[in-house]
C-alpha cells in the first residue's frame, strides 16, 4: 500500500469519527440515569397510588381507583397531618431564613481565619449525618442536659424542664437540620457580590444595618428565595427531627408516610400521601422559578 | 453616630459568635460523651474511658454497617463521578441548547424531601424485588451526589487551559490520549474533591437508605437511627465521633485541593 493511500484512509477515518462523535452523546448516560431512576420511580409512585389497598401484600396489581386520594384529601386524620406539616414548615422556614441571612452575611464580612472557621463549621454540619446531629440535640435538650443546666444556673428556669418531645424540640431540630443548606444557598450568591458597593454606601454615611438593607439585601434575594424554598420543601416533608424530638401527638406527613409504607405495608395510601406532599413541594418550587424569572427580568431587562 | 456604629458592630459580633458556638456545641458534646465512663448521658461526663470504643470494635452488627457504608459510598463515587465527568465534557463541548438546560433538571432530586424519593424508589425497586440491595441504595445516593459532583467538576473545568488540548490535537495526538494526558492532570484535584464529597453525601444520607436497606445492607446512619429510636445507645456516640472526624479530614483534604470557598459555593 502506498503511503498516500494510508494517510487518506486515516483522514477518511477522521472525518467519519467527526461525524459520528457528537458531544451531546457524552450527556446521554446522565440523561438515561435520571430517566430510569428518577422519572420512572416517580411515575411508579403515581401508579401505585392508584392501586386498590389490600391487607395481604403491598397492593392489588392491575386495579385502578381514586379512593386513596379521597382518603388522603378528605379524612380529618390526614387533613390534620397535612395542616400541621404546613404550619411546621412555615415556622421552620421563617426562623431558618432569618438566622441564615444573618450568618451568611457574617461569613461574607469576615476574612482570614475567622471566615474559614465560620464557613468550615457550616460545611462540617452539612456533611455530618442528620442522625448524629439530632442525637446530640437530644442529649443537649434532655432534662439533665447542658442546656437545662445553663438555664437553671442563670436562673431563667427554676428547675429542669422537658424541652423535647414537643413543638419546641421538633422546631430546634428541623431548623438545625436545614440551617447549613440555607446558609450556603445565601452565601453562594453573597460571595459574588461586589464589596466596593457596600463600602461606597458606608463612606456616604450609611450604618452597617442601613447599608445591608439597602445595598446587600436587594442583591441576594435570589439566594434567600432558593434557601427558603429548600427549607420549606424539606420541612414540609420532615421526618427525622419531628420523629425524634417532636410530640408524639403531632405527626408530620412524612412520619405518616413511613408508617404506612414500612410498618403497615399499605403502599397505595403511602404513595397517595407522598404524591400530595410532592405536589405541594413542586408548587413551591415552581413559584420560586416564577418569581426568580420575574426578578431577573427586572434586573436585566430594564 | 460613632457610638451607634460601635453598638451595632458589637451586637453583630455577639450574634454570629453565639451562632458559631451553637453550631460547635453539638459536635463537642458528642465527642466528649463518647469517652464517658458510664452509661448515663451526662454532660460533662463524670469519668472518662475508652470502653464504648472497645464495644464498638467488638460489635459484629456495627462492623457490618461500616462495611455496608464503605460499599455503598464507593459505589456512589464510581457512579456519580463517571456520570458527571462525561456530562461535564458533553456540556462543555456541545453548543446544542437543551444540553445547557440539563443542569437545573439534574438538581431536581435535591429539592424533593428524601421521604418522597425514598417512597418512589422503594415502589420502583420493590416491584422488581431489587430493594434491600446495595445497588438500590447506591442509585438513591447517586441521585444526590451526581448534581453536586457535576457542579464541582464543571467549576474546575472553567479553569482548564483548553488551548493545550487544541495544541495537542493539532500536533496529531489522538483525542482520547489528549484527554488523559492534557486535560486530566488539570482537573485531577477537582475530581478528587468531587469523589470525596460524593462519598460523604452517601455516608451521611439515611432516610432513603432507611426505606431501601434490609437487615444485611444497613448503613451506619441507618443502624444508628434504629439504635437511638429504641433507646440511647452509647456506641452511637463513638460512631458519631468517628463520622465527624472523617468528615473533618475529608473536608480539609478537599478544601486543600480546590479551596473551601469554592467548595462551599457548589454544595
Amino acid at each position: 500500500m502506498a503511503p498516500t493511500d494510508h494517510t487518506s484512509t486515516l483522514s477518511a477515518l477522521e472525518t467519519v469519527r467527526e461525524r459520528v462523535y457528537r458531544p451531546e452523546l457524552l450527556v446521554a448516560p446522565l440523561v438515561i440515569f435520571e430517566l430510569a431512576f428518577f422519572v420512572v420511580p416517580l411515575l411508579m409512585l403515581v401508579r401505585v397510588s392508584l392501586f386498590e389497598q389490600t391487607t395481604s401484600g403491598a397492593y392489588v396489581a392491575g386495579t385502578f381507583t381514586l379512593a386513596n386520594y379521597q382518603e388522603v384529601l378528605f379524612s380529618s386524620h390526614f387533613q390534620e397531618i397535612l395542616f400541621f406539616s404546613f404550619k411546621f414548615a412555615v415556622l421552620v422556614t421563617a426562623i431558618a431564613t432569618l438566622l441564615s441571612v444573618f450568618f451568611a452575611y457574617a461569613i461574607w464580612r469576615a476574612d482570614g481565619m475567622l471566615k474559614n472557621a465560620l464557613l468550615f463549621i457550616v460545611v462540617v454540619t452539612l456533611l455530618t449525618t442528620l442522625v448524629v446531629r439530632l442525637f446530640s440535640i437530644l442529649i443537649i435538650l434532655s432534662p439533665n442536659g447542658p442546656f437545662n443546666q445553663l438555664l437553671v444556673a442563670i436562673q431563667v428556669l427554676r428547675e429542669p424542664t422537658l424541652l423535647v418531645t414537643n413543638l419546641f424540640g421538633a422546631t430546634v431540630g428541623q431548623v438545625y437540620t436545614i440551617f447549613p443548606y440555607t446558609v450556603l444557598s445565601i452565601y453562594s450568591v453573597l460571595s459574588i457580590l461586589d464589596w466596593t458597593k457596600v463600602e461606597a454606601a458606608r463612606d456616604l454615611g450609611a450604618t452597617e444595618l442601613k447599608s445591608f438593607r439597602e445595598v446587600v439585601l436587594p442583591q441576594i434575594t435570589s439566594g434567600i428565595l432558593v434557601g427558603a424554598v429548600i427549607s420549606f420543601a424539606w420541612s414540609f416533608g420532615a421526618y427525622a427531627a419531628p420523629f425524634l424530638l417532636g410530640s408524639t401527638s403531632q405527626d408530620t406527613a412524612a412520619m405518616e408516610v413511613y408508617r404506612l409504607m414500612v410498618t403497615r405495608f399499605n403502599w397505595p395510601l403511602a404513595t397517595a400521601l407522598s404524591f400530595v406532599v410532592l405536589m405541594v413541594v413542586l408548587a413551591s418550587v415552581s413559584l420560586l422559578f416564577f418569581v426568580m424569572d420575574d426578578n431577573l427580568g427586572e434586573a436585566y431587562g430594564a | 453616630m460613632v457610638r451607634r456604629r460601635t453598638v451595632q458592630t458589637a451586637a453583630f459580633r455577639l450574634g454570629y459568635g453565639t451562632m458559631f458556638l451553637l453550631l460547635v456545641a453539638p459536635l463537642v458534646v458528642l465527642i466528649t460523651t463518647s469517652f464517658a465512663g458510664s452509661t448515663s448521658f451526662q454532660f460533662p461526663p463524670q469519668e472518662f474511658s475508652l470502653q464504648w470504643y472497645a464495644e464498638f470494635v467488638q460489635s459484629q452488627t456495627w462492623l457490618t454497617a461500616v462495611k455496608n457504608s464503605i460499599i455503598v459510598g464507593t459505589g456512589t463515587i464510581i457512579l456519580s463521578t463517571s456520570l458527571s465527568l462525561l456530562a461535564a465534557f458533553g456540556v462543555r463541548q456541545s453548543d446544542v441548547e437543551w444540553v445547557s438546560r440539563l443542569v437545573p433538571v439534574t438538581l431536581m432530586p435535591l429539592f424533593l424531601p428524601p421521604v418522597v424519593l425514598g417512597v418512589a424508589l422503594l415502589s420502583f425497586f420493590g416491584s422488581y424485588n431489587l430493594h434491600q440491595t446495595y445497588g438500590s441504595i447506591i442509585v438513591a445516593h447517586a441521585l444526590w451526589a451526581t448534581p453536586i459532583s457535576f457542579l464541582i467538576i464543571q467549576s474546575v473545568m472553567t479553569q482548564v487551559n483548553w488551548g493545550l488540548q487544541d495544541a495537542a490535537l493539532d500536533l496529531g495526538a489522538p483525542p482520547l490520549k489528549t484527554k488523559f494526558e492534557v486535560i486530566f492532570p488539570q482537573i485531577r484535584q477537582g475530581l478528587f474533591a468531587s469523589a470525596l464529597i460524593a462519598f460523604i453525601i452517601s455516608l451521611q444520607e439515611f432516610i432513603m437508605a432507611l426505606f431501601l436497606s434490609g437487615q444485611n445492607t444497613r448503613t451506619i446512619p441507618v443502624l444508628a437511627w434504629t439504635a437511638i429510636s429504641q433507646m440511647l445507645d452509647p456506641i452511637v456516640n463513638v460512631v458519631s465521633t468517628l463520622l465527624i472526624t472523617l468528615v473533618v479530614i475529608a473536608l480539609v483534604l478537599s478544601a486543600f485541593s480546590i479551596g473551601l470557598n469554592r467548595l462551599a459555593r457548589q454544595l
